[in-house]
């Protein structure tokens, strides 16, 4: 086992020792969606959270491309039911000697997808998670104190502040020196991402980065979950690097279980999009559920 | 309430973060400092709703101490007799937001508590502090990103649709509101949260009280936890003012803003955290007199406390009690990302604070 794959593995079992969740009534779907939205999957480091779904959907495999996925019933129709489970996040792309880490954003370019300014800028002033080899841990992304601004003159002609983006982010983990970042088991390509929170207000409203993506994939293993009467062969896909260069883990998919007569995709409409508090009604999600399972039954 | 109860359960439970941990190498003092500050930092009180901070103070005080709370808020802890009267204040309030308004589609138009760059509330949780309990909303984010520090008028929605159904919530104008926040460990002996400004300066008078040799003391000694310090000190100018010309010091227990951060520029405040707490001898409101540096400069010597001098910006109580004769000799630790959801201390600034405070009470 190479160094990287076996700091890959540590991170997935480290992260994926929440206790698995049994759907059982009722409401669950608003545990699991709060439970997905709490993981953290930046495109192409998926492992952790695709851990989490095989414990949690028995009979689930990873495939070499990182895919989780269940195959349900059998005979024909064959067809493939799927939910992207990744997110635009950030590695970590350098260590100062001051103990501060530099960022490289991964993912919102691909597949004629841009994403807002507001994702790198939340950033700024805001905790985040760095998943390292020996376990999360917890920083800030350094902002300019309000008080030291003051009196000082501003950019030229008046214009506005300059637009934060991902290479003015500092992660500070409260470390002094190189040495010190690499004992917390931070090296260069771990896992960075906004300290995940999720949050819910109003009448079963979950706001969380990437809410929508991570209610309807909780939506899909709610609904395998609720053991429907599949007509045929349905392939169930947690799929992953969605937002990279080529939808490559869908891509995936399709060539090594296809090919299928028809392809259904989880989606959930959401509010705030791209923000931190990217909003989703689980109301929403309950449809879902049925909606996923009477179309696995055929109806 | 069932539905506000619910959500401030699920926030509590809900936290994915890291979980708070104290260090294997925590020394005493260092867990000590932790256990009075992170509740401090978890209770909130925006400016002139300071109760809820209020009350945890009380809590933490020792047994013997007998508070006292004027009809500015503030908090008085007096111990000793005889003059010179000194003073410690430091302030209880936090920055954060007040509803103004209700607006028919349900949101909550919002002014601001203190001073702050706005844009780091902006897409982020929000908390509705009323009467009756905390309501759980979001800070609306803009529809452009491209001008990062001075976004629209915020607004904030607690999920509703209608004016009338935000009323029925109970939130409406004078309700605070605030961001969810967490005391959150760092590597070493460092720590995160918001509102460390000034809940450090608040535990660091709670642990000198703690520790302090009552038998030891020459004169009166007056502890403040002050109100309303981020709208204008007004706490503390009515604490002043009650004192009137008894004091002969007062020392403003407060934020030394450091630019120990690779985005400050480096002419001044560089006071680099982790090495002690500051004496904060110039700032926008007041200057020490050298002399009175030089003598906070000889206690901490005598009593073997790291301390650090510098100047820095912001404000202090201790300005308002200079023009009744009352010197202001400041003292701090260094923060950076001041008034920023992600505050960052090093607890040993902690420890050695809560020292020089003693160390002052007990020998100047």
């Amino acid at each position: 086992m190479s160094d990287r794959s076996r700091r890959l593995s540590v991170l997935a079992l480290l992260l994926s020792a929440l206790p698995p969740v049994r759907l059982s009534a009722q409401g669950d779907v608003d545990r699991l969606a709060v439970r997905f939205a709490s993981m953290t999957a930046v495109t192409g480091l998926e492992q952790a959270m695709a851990d989490s779904l095989r414990v949690m959907l028995p009979g689930s495999v990873r495939d070499r491309a990182g895919n989780v996925t269940l195959t349900l019933g059998q005979g024909s129709p064959k067809r493939l039911c799927t939910c992207p489970l990744d997110e635009v996040g950030y590695v970590v792309g350098n260590i100062l000697p001051e103990g501060f880490l530099l960022l490289r954003r991964v993912g919102g370019g691909g597949a004629g997808r841009t994403v807002s300014p507001l994702l790198d800028q939340q950033l700024e002033g805001h905790r985040v998670t760095v998943f390292g080899t020996r376990g999360a841990v917890a920083g800030v992304v350094a902002v300019k104190s309000t008080h030291l601004t003051r009196g000082r003159v501003g950019p030229a002609g008046g214009a506005p502040d300059p637009v934060f983006t991902v290479d003015n982010a500092y992660v500070d983990v409260g470390a002094t020196s190189t040495a010190e970042v690499q004992g917390l088991g931070i090296a260069v390509l771990a896992p960075v991402s906004l300290a995940k929170r999720p949050h819910l207000y109003g009448e079963r409203l979950l706001a969380a980065p990437s809410a929508g993506r991570r209610a309807a994939c909780a939506a899909l293993a709610a609904a395998v979950q609720s053991k429907p009467n599949v007509k045929g062969t349905v392939v169930v896909a947690f799929t992953v690097q969605s937002l990279y260069a080529s939808d490559a883990g869908l891509a995936s998919v399709k060539a090594l279980l296809g090919p299928f007569d028809d392809i259904k995709t989880a989606v959930l409409p959401a509010r705030y999009a791209d923000t931190a508090v990217e909003t989703v009604a689980l109301g929403d999600a309950d449809r879902l559920v049925r909606e996923i399972a009477q179309w696995m039954e055929g109806r | 309430m069932k539905t506000v109860t619910g959500c401030v359960l699920a926030l509590l439970l809900l936290s994915a973060g890291p979980p708070v941990r104290l260090s294997a190498q925590d020394s005493t003092r260092i867990s000590e400092a932790q256990a009075v500050l992170a509740p401090l930092v978890e209770s909130y009180g925006v400016s002139g709703t300071e109760g809820p901070v209020r009350e945890t103070v009380k809590r933490l005080l020792p047994a013997w101490a007998t508070p006292s709370t004027d009809t500015a808020g503030n908090l008085w802890v007096r111990v000793g007799q005889g003059n010179p009267v000194v003073v410690f204040v430091a302030h209880l309030d936090e920055i954060g937001f007040r509803v103004t308004g209700t607006r028919d589609d349900g949101t909550l138009e919002l002014e601001t508590r203190g001073g702050f760059i706005l844009s780091l509330f902006e897409a982020q949780p929000a908390l509705v502090h009323t009467d009756k309990g905390i309501v759980a909303g979001v800070f609306l984010p803009r529809d452009s990103g491209f001008t990062r520090h001075t976004p629209p008028p915020f607004r904030v929605s607690v999920g509703t649709a209608s004016r009338a159904a935000t009323l029925a919530r109970g939130v409406g104008p004078g309700a605070t509101v605030t961001m969810p926040k967490q005391y959150v460990r760092l590597a070493g002996t460092r720590a995160t949260g918001r509102s460390f400004d000034d809940r450090v300066g608040s535990t660091a008078q709670l642990l000198a009280l703690r520790h302090l040799d009552r038998a030891a003391l020459k004169h009166q000694v007056i502890f403040i936890w002050s109100a309303r310090e981020e709208i204008g000190l007004e706490g503390a100018a009515a604490a002043a003012a009650s004192l009137g010309t008894t004091p002969r010091r007062v020392h403003a227990i407060d934020t030394f803003v450091s630019a120990d951060s690779p985005l400050e520029l480096p002419n001044f405040a560089v006071a680099p955290i982790g090495q002690g707490a500051v004496a904060r001898a110039l700032d926008n409101s007041s200057i020490t007199p050298p002399a009175y540096v030089d003598s906070l400069v000889q206690v901490a010597r005598a009593h073997g406390v790291a301390l650090q001098i510098g100047s820095t910006n912001g404000g202090n109580d201790g300005s308002k009690f200079t023009p009744y004769g009352v010197v202001d000799v400041a003292i701090g630790w260094p923060l950076r990302y001041s008034h920023s959801p992600a505050e960052v201390i090093d607890l040993k600034d902690v420890v050695s604070l809560a020292d020089i405070i003693r160390a002052v009470a007990e020998t100047w």
